[in-house]
């Protein structure tokens, strides 16, 4: 399942003290339903933020988002809520888990958030487990994990109930250069067995230029990439 | 489906936020400060109203126990014949264990050149109820064992009684007295503020002129007597007063009410204040989950279920203070009235020990009182955790 993607003239100004700072001025998106998309810039080009407006986790100030149709400026803060537990898998730079809770719990989540049984919740994160080969590491806590074990659980999770949107902020940028290329691989790997569309901001060239179609942040705007010195 | 779903979520992560509390010094610290705190407050309510209880129950049986149920005051004009009737009528009904004529008024008992101020009351037939325990209730002269035990009196012996109210003489007024043997004792009350005396209501009469007559009617139960009182109207004439236990009692009862009302809003500043603990304390876990938060916020928890997070934590700390506070109150105030293990020095007091009377309802009210307070003020402290945007929790 996917969904395509269609933000057009997306502005977002942060204030930062007296000053106010345009991280995006006027971008434009459009990405099929399916597609991989890397989205590459320097720090502070306003990637995250873009991810955050597309994630329905931030409001622009002015633009407009559809996925899937769904106009996601519009949504208060609870049909947000749910939007994103249905249609949005995240995959953080930091493997954001939850401490308190082991592997599998953690991608059980999302589907408790929505209600499934638990049931079908742990058959379901066991799978993902499996397929990112941690299937004897479900019952480690986030601090008994590696990085990158701790990055293919997060993955799971943001796979857990089969998103057709797939958002990852720099997913490999906290991670040692193997990790990186082996969650990289398994994240394609997924991306493709499940047919999730995918955006992923990253800053590591050679990970982008694998992903089907390739853009550029700069200035506050998107824009096909030119070449690797643009990226940071 | 969501909601109930994210119910289920709210608990489960309440809990395991629970369970991680102990990791960190700072939060472990101050939530052992929340829930002690909640604890003491409970186990203080329950001991400090339990005490209270204790006393305010044997002084209400001290006070009751010398109380008629109803006493029927006729008109001053009534004469002893209609007052007997009255009393016959009364008698009859089938709720009515006992209906009894006297008459009160004010005196002096003098003996051996000492003289004490003292109510009399004047009986007719056995000696009232509200005379409690004298060895033979025979028609006579009965004084308080207080009185006469500090007089060394003893039945047999002759005391002169006399009224307030005087006779007219050719000398002028002359007090009116009566010289009559002790017939028994009574057990005082240490709660009588005169001492009471009790003589036949023919004496009486003599000594208080028309003060006119009283019936006093027992049922045998309190409550009973409550129901009977308005009923007794039809039998009596206009200008009557029909005064129950209670009413006879109004001011006493009413401070006994209000003294257990301030002692414990008094006490329950211990919750009060153990519930600022726990707000400061699930705002530092609030703090330090602000990553966590935006991450479930991120996976689609919505701001109500997240405030419900930290609403439930606040609420199994309390559950967890108020549990430990009740057992260690309750245990505490049973084992103490069992063992009667604090002493008064007898005299001092009319109990020689502290009672504990623990009531179902009071621990009712300090168990719901207390978790109201406690998630009250979780809910304030959640509702930081609702506010924040999954967006700025995420930014580091």
């Amino acid at each position: 399942m996917s969904v395509a993607i269609e933000a057009t003239g997306l502005h977002k100004s942060y204030r930062d003290g007296e000053r106010s700072v345009d991280v995006l001025r006027g971008a434009d998106l459009s990405v099929e339903p399916g597609e991989f998309v890397a989205v590459v810039g320097p720090s502070g080009s306003g990637k995250s933020t873009l991810l955050h407006l597309l994630g329905a986790l931030d409001v622009p100030d002015a633009g407009s988002i559809e996925i899937g149709g769904t106009a996601v400026a519009g949504l208060d803060p609870v049909e947000a809520a749910r939007f994103r537990n249905r249609t949005i898998g995240f995959v953080f730079q930091f493997q954001e888990l939850l401490a308190d809770f082991d592997a599998l719990e953690n991608v059980m989540m999302p589907g408790k958030i929505a209600g499934w049984r638990s049931g079908r919740a742990r058959d379901r994160a066991l799978e993902l487990l499996a397929e990112v080969g941690l299937e004897d590491r479900s019952d480690h806590f986030p601090n008994q994990l590696s990085g990158g074990e701790r990055q293919r659980v997060a993955l799971c999770r943001a796979l857990l109930l089969e998103p057709p949107l797939l958002l990852a902020d720099e997913p490999t940028g906290n991670l040692d250069p193997e990790s990186a290329v082996r969650v990289f691989d398994l994240m394609i790997a997924l991306q493709e067995g499940h047919g999730t569309t995918a955006l992923v901001v990253t800053h590591n060239p050679a990970l982008a230029n694998r992903c089907g179609r390739l853009l550029q942040l700069d200035g506050g705007r998107l824009e096909a990439f030119a070449g690797a010195s643009g990226s940071g | 489906m969501l909601g109930s779903g994210s119910s289920s979520v709210s608990l489960l992560v309440a809990r395991r936020y629970l369970r991680s509390t102990r990791r960190d010094a700072f939060i472990s610290f101050l939530t052992f400060t929340a829930a002690a705190g909640l604890a003491l407050g409970v186990a203080a309510l329950i001991l400090a109203l339990a005490m209270l209880t204790g006393f305010q129950s044997a002084l209400k049986e001290e006070i009751l126990a010398r109380t008629p149920e109803i006493e029927i005051q006729l008109p001053t004009a009534t004469g002893y014949a209609e007052a007997a009737e009255i009393r016959h009528a009364v008698t009859e009904l089938p709720e009515v264990g006992a209906a009894q004529l006297v008459t009160r008024g004010q005196g002096w008992v003098t003996a051996e050149g000492r003289v004490r101020a003292v109510e009399l009351i004047g009986f007719e037939g056995e000696l009232p109820a509200s005379f409690p325990e004298a060895s033979d209730r025979a028609e006579g002269l009965y004084l308080g064992a207080r009185l006469a035990d500090a007089w060394g009196l003893e039945p047999g012996q002759v005391v002169e009684v006399a009224s307030s109210k005087p006779t007219l003489s050719p000398f002028g007024p002359q007090p009116r007295v009566r010289r009559l043997p002790i017939h028994g004792r009574y057990a005082s009350g240490r709660t009588d503020l005169t001492d009471r005396v009790a003589l036949p209501l023919e004496q009486a009469a003599g000594l208080l002129g028309s003060r006119g007559y009283r019936v006093q009617v027992a049922t045998g139960d309190l409550q009973k007597a409550l129901v009977l009182a308005p009923e007794l109207d039809g039998l009596v004439p206009a200008g009557t007063a029909i005064r129950t236990w209670r009413e006879l009692n109004r001011g006493l009862f009413f401070a006994l009410r209000l003294e257990k009302s301030l002692m414990f809003v008094a006490v329950f500043l211990i919750v009060a204040v153990a519930s600022l603990a726990l707000v400061s304390d699930l705002t530092l876990i609030i703090a330090s989950k602000r990553r966590e938060v935006g991450i479930l916020g991120a996976m689609g928890t919505d701001p109500g279920a997240l405030r419900r997070i930290f609403t439930l934590l606040g609420g199994l700390l309390a559950g967890l203070g108020v549990a430990v506070g009740g057992a260690v109150g309750l245990g505490l105030a049973l084992f103490l009235d069992r063992t009667r293990l604090i002493r008064i020095p007898t005299g001092v007091y009319f109990l020689d020990y502290v009672p504990f009377d623990v009531r179902p309802f009071d621990v009712a009210v300090i168990l719901v009182a207390t978790v109201t307070v406690a998630l009250i003020g979780a809910g304030y402290a959640a509702r930081r955790a609702a506010a924040l945007q999954p967006v700025e929790a995420l930014r580091r």
